[in-house]
């Protein structure tokens, strides 16, 4: 996208683009039915959020009365000491395992894809074509499909309930990959490389003085967008650490929604689990993606649309 | 690209001895993503096609044994026909949602529709476990932020209303589509963005309306986003396995343990230990899959781009 949009601004400099340019003639009353259609879906959209961000701070009792409603934070206390007292603190080493593994598979991610984003994007090798192409693939292949092969392979090794197959799995991120390929081939001056190169860089000179330091963002990126999908998958730690110390956050969400008296009334449990104190861990589990949402919304916009492919 | 710009006698005189020179260095920047490529998305790919034939009895070579059990499976063909289903009712869902949503948006420019933009991506954030929590809330009649509508129905337990086949397709659906639609939505919204400031002009002077220029003119120029968004949605769509595993938890004894293709395959290989059998459904699975990448990325342009 960005090399066309260039490209059709080189080719014509002297129309200047007005804001209104775009702005179509249309009637008032479309004007006021899109705005209303729009504001509907909007609340329709963040109406269940915020019952669900509200739901710990309300009792039992309240719940049942449905509707969304606010509460006292006295309940989101006692909610988060009935979610730290379940299974003697299981909640706070599933967060220290989802941490340890989706960061590790992270900063591998970023490791993996810069450089190799940056060889496919700007040097000549053979077998180049084959490994977009393969990387290509990977990427658009929703990875559950690889999930059962994994397990089999991760098994056969020996390796299940241990965090480094995850780390490794997580790190290998075809869509980092791509993110840098498009970085450095759309974003990197040549002339700056070839500068690299009158000097006597060598290839990897060239990448690390040069073309990594301008690379801010999409080490940003394949970063945000790394711990995003390690953080949310739910599929390869279900199946790849089948023991409850070794589980994930999302992993260990189920296994409370499961052993609670919401679904389970029979069951002795030792705390309360109802729907505010679910809803809280669910709140908590998904803290850090939305902080990362909302606070690199920006970043994360662009990524989706260079993720859109349609360059 | 520049490289191109330059007399090309120049680059065949500078091209071979540096890229004799250039081998050990792009080993050293390809070369460990190469291997975890190797480790994670071929090996597993290769070492279940040998598994899917070979005997989990004997441990022999077991022929087309495996592909036998999977395929006789009465759970099988309806695995797919649920996913089936789901997909029939899901995709159009997302085509006229996220489309329709960014045709808004894009005819409101401004504070408003960058508002709008960012509060439709919201849900996006919940992605997964936390979204599956929000939609048990919803459907739990007890406590639900809905509850009038589930009075209103009659419904009065998240059993009474996954009791029906198709309310389970259309609760997924749902799920799905409210996960999704929001990063979809700015795919296509920047789809939109790349039609020219010109055609949209060229139209205006034509006396073209908002709802022919959304129609006749925004709407052909982004088909191919489209199609992308419904090739890669049906790809995701039937390898689901996440929001039916945990539904069926939710609602025990409602809900097919093996509702999805993926779920079938989670059962033999852990359930039933039928190491033999995953393989040899996980191939069928990739076969497929692969299938629709290629398609994916060679139809849509992808691979020209790069």
């Amino acid at each position: 996208m960005t090399t066309d949009t260039a490209a059709q601004d080189a080719a014509m400099p002297t129309q200047p683009a007005t804001p209104q340019s775009r702005a179509i003639k249309e009637g008032k009353f479309g004007k006021v039915i899109r705005t209303i259609v729009m504001s509907v879906v909007a609340i329709a959209f963040l109406y269940p959020i915020l019952a669900l961000l509200l739901a710990p701070t309300r009792t039992e009792h309240s719940m049942s009365l449905g509707g969304i409603a606010v509460g006292s934070l006295s309940n989101v206390q006692f909610a988060w000491a009935q979610i730290v007292g379940f299974d003697n603190g299981m909640f706070l080493q599933w967060f220290s395992n989802t941490l340890i593994m989706v960061v590790g598979g992270a900063v591998l991610a970023i490791i993996l894809s810069i450089p190799s984003g940056y060889a496919m994007a700007r040097l000549r090798f053979s077998g180049r074509n084959a490994l977009i192409f393969a990387t290509l693939l990977l990427m658009v292949m929703p990875n559950t499909v690889l999930t059962i092969p994994l397990f089999l392979e991760v098994s056969a090794v020996h390796l299940l309930n241990s965090f480094w197959p995850l780390i490794l799995i997580f790190g290998f991120y075809p869509f980092g990959v791509y993110l840098s390929f498009i970085h450095f081939k759309t974003a990197l001056p040549m002339e700056l490389v070839e500068a690299g190169r009158m000097d006597g860089l060598s290839e990897s000179g060239i990448f690390f003085r040069i073309a990594v330091p301008l690379a801010r963002q999409a080490v940003a990126l394949v970063g945000f967008f790394g711990f995003v999908a390690g953080w949310t998958n739910f599929f390869l730690p279900y199946v790849l650490l089948p023991q409850t110390q070794s589980s994930t956050l999302a992993v260990g969400l189920l296994q409370m929604i499961s052993s609670s008296q919401l679904i389970n009334p029979e069951e002795g449990l030792n705390v309360q689990l109802y729907m505010p104190e679910l809803a809280l861990a669910a709140v908590v589990t998904m803290l850090p993606v939305m902080a990362i949402f909302i606070a690199a919304q920006r970043y994360l916009q662009r990524g989706a649309m260079v993720g859109a492919v349609k360059g | 690209m520049a490289a191109a710009v330059q007399p090309k006698n120049s680059t065949r005189l500078l091209k071979r001895p540096r890229r004799a020179r250039q081998s050990g260095h792009t080993l050293l920047l390809v070369g460990p993503y190469f291997i975890a490529l190797l480790l994670v998305g071929a090996l597993p790919a290769v070492y279940a096609l040998i598994q899917s034939f070979i005997s989990p009895l004997g441990g022999g070579f077991a022929g087309l044994l495996n592909y036998q059990t999977v395929l006789t499976n009465f759970r099988f063909i309806a695995s797919f026909g649920n996913v089936g289903l789901l997909l029939l009712v899901w995709l159009p869902m997302m085509v006229v949602g996220v489309v329709g949503l960014a045709l808004l948006i894009d005819a409101a420019r401004g504070r408003f529709g960058k508002f709008m933009l960012f509060i439709y991506y919201l849900p996006g954030a919940l992605a997964g476990m936390t979204n599956f929590m929000l939609w048990l809330l919803i459907l739990d009649p007890n406590v639900s932020p809905i509850r009038f509508l589930w009075n209103a129905t009659g419904q009065t337990s998240i059993d009474g209303i996954l009791a029906s086949p198709m309310h389970v397709v259309w609760v997924l659906a749902a799920m799905l589509f409210y996960q999704g639609a929001g990063s979809w939505l700015l795919i296509i919204y920047g789809g939109l963005n790349s039609v020219s400031d010109e055609v949209i002009e060229a139209a205006r002077i034509d006396g073209c309306s908002a709802w022919q220029m959304a129609w006749r003119v925004k709407l052909p120029i982004i088909a191919p986003w489209i199609g992308y968004l419904v090739l890669m949605n049906f790809a995701y769509g039937f390898q689901i396995f996440l929001e039916p595993q945990v539904l069926a938890t939710a609602a025990q004894g409602i809900l097919s343990p093996q509702w999805s293709p993926n779920q079938l395959s989670y059962t033999y290989a852990y359930e039933v230990g039928n190491t033999g059998a995953a393989a040899a459904l996980s191939v069928i699975l990739l076969v497929i899959t692969l299938a629709l990448g290629v398609l994916i990325i060679t139809k849509t342009g992808m691979l020209e781009r790069s």
